[in-house]
């Protein structure tokens, strides 16, 4: 099994290193076999070059398997929080390791909550409609990362986010619905939502009021 | 090659045939390609299994038709019918127990009566598994075969992607073929209902008191 690898670490390794066994095993042992096609260099593309990335981490993602009331692991990688240069979408994006296939791929809405997940501070929730197969599906995720930090950057960031998107609807009537529906959940939702965290329900009324002071703070803090 | 009932599709494709002994790992390192999944219960394949499996290369999307084959004897089903027209296989043995690394000869030698001259993958499963009754070194079948041998873990994902980066790499005679980024998609917007997100955020909060599995394991490579 691979060895714990430093947070600080993480960020900077390549795809391809290989970790800790011998690399004796890359020898080719195999026959000579006639090749059966023949394939042309074709040009790659990553579907995010016109993306700027906010966010970059390792983590490993899960996604919850109703039926059988457990979590499932979807993949290890990294997820990058990418924002569209034109139309200003952001959107989150997470590639398997070495196989670089996508095991998540959504917008990120200002519905989008990240609540923590019970007993492990490295990890955190949350619901999307997803698109990493090429169709959208309704899936909650939950992911954990190698340390309590880069967690915390994520759910910061996504919070950031969000609270930005509900902040200035204007631009879009996608923003316009959210933001109304925002004010409807918090009507109907207030009773249980006084009992979270104002940091983790920024869409309860209560933190109606606290709106200004945090988006005062996220602006200092830029 | 694909089933009757199964659509081709328009980029390269070829029939994987996977076998070895069962327990060794085959249906759950299939099933780690296909949805990320680590499937710790045991459930003997019966007869076989054909899924299909894409990978996104430098030069363009190919796919391989995996065909699971049951490795327990009593469920083997058509067993070596199941290797016509295959184009390359993988023979897995569990690293863990000995007896599996003993009748890959066999398992080599039904899959040669069928299929001649395809690249062939050995692969040593488990390997995360602390106490090996299989070490490295007395892995030596491959040589004497001429087959590309890889140690790997379905658990740890340890070269998990090196068995399909070996085939298709002798499949298009290319050893600089590797794999690329897929393109991701822009999602398309999606209409928010308030009565579906309450029940997401339900759903949500019930999610997130579930343990995730393997919750000591600190490794992202």
């Amino acid at each position: 099994m691979a060895s714990t690898t430093e947070p600080t670490n993480l960020k900077k390794e390549e795809e391809e290193e290989d970790d800790s066994k011998p690399g004796a095993e890359d020898e080719d042992t195999g026959a000579q076999v006639a090749p059966i096609v023949k394939l042309q260099e074709v040009a790659v593309t990553t579907g995010e070059e016109n993306e700027d990335v906010l966010l970059d981490l390792k983590a490993k993602l899960y996604r919850f398997d109703k039926e059988g009331n457990q979590w499932k692991e979807r993949g290890v990688g990294t997820l990058k929080l990418l924002k569209h240069k034109e139309s200003d979408k952001i959107r989150l994006v997470m590639r398997q390791n070495k196989t670089l296939k996508i095991c998540a791929n959504h917008l990120v809405l200002p519905t989008m909550t990240v609540q923590e997940h019970q007993g492990n501070d490295k990890s955190c929730v949350w619901h999307a409609a997803d698109f990493a197969d090429g169709e959208l599906k309704e899936e909650t995720f939950a992911i954990r990362f190698a340390s309590v930090e880069n967690c915390k950057s994520f759910k910061d960031k996504i919070e950031e986010i969000t609270e930005s998107m509900a902040k200035a609807p204007g631009d879009s009537e996608e923003g316009t619905a959210a933001a109304n529906l925002i004010e409807k959940l918090s009507v109907e939702s207030k009773d249980t939502e006084e009992k979270q965290e104002a940091e983790d329900a920024p869409v309860s009324s209560q933190d109606k009021k606290d709106e200004t002071e945090q988006q005062e703070k996220i602006g200092s803090e830029k | 090659m694909a089933l009757p009932n199964q659509q081709t599709v328009d980029y390269p494709s070829f029939k994987l045939v996977i076998v070895g002994d069962g327990g060794t790992g085959k249906t759950t390192f299939v099933k780690r390609h296909l949805t990320g999944e680590f499937e710790k219960k045991y459930e003997p394949t019966i007869g076989v299994e054909v899924h299909p499996l894409d990978f996104f290369t430098n030069c363009g999307k190919i796919r391989f038709y995996c065909w699971d084959t049951a490795g327990q004897e009593k469920f083997g089903g058509l067993r070596d019918g199941y290797y016509i027209h295959g184009q390359c296989a993988i023979i897995m043995f569990d690293v863990t127990a000995r007896l599996t690394y003993k009748n890959v000869p066999t398992w080599h030698r039904d899959l040669c009566r069928v299929c001649e001259n395809i690249p062939i993958v050995l692969c040593g499963n488990k390997v995360d598994v602390k106490n090996r009754q299989v070490k490295a070194k007395q892995v030596t079948f491959h040589r004497k075969k001429n087959l590309q041998y890889y140690e790997i873990s379905a658990k740890s994902n340890y070269n998990f992607e090196k068995p399909f980066l070996y085939l298709a790499r002798k499949l298009a005679g290319d050893p600089n073929l590797h794999f690329v980024e897929s393109p991701a998609l822009a999602p398309p917007e999606v209409q928010i209902d308030l009565a579906a997100q309450q029940q997401h955020e339900a759903e949500l909060a019930a999610a997130a008191s579930q343990p995730l599995p393997d919750d000591d394991d600190e490794s992202f490579d």
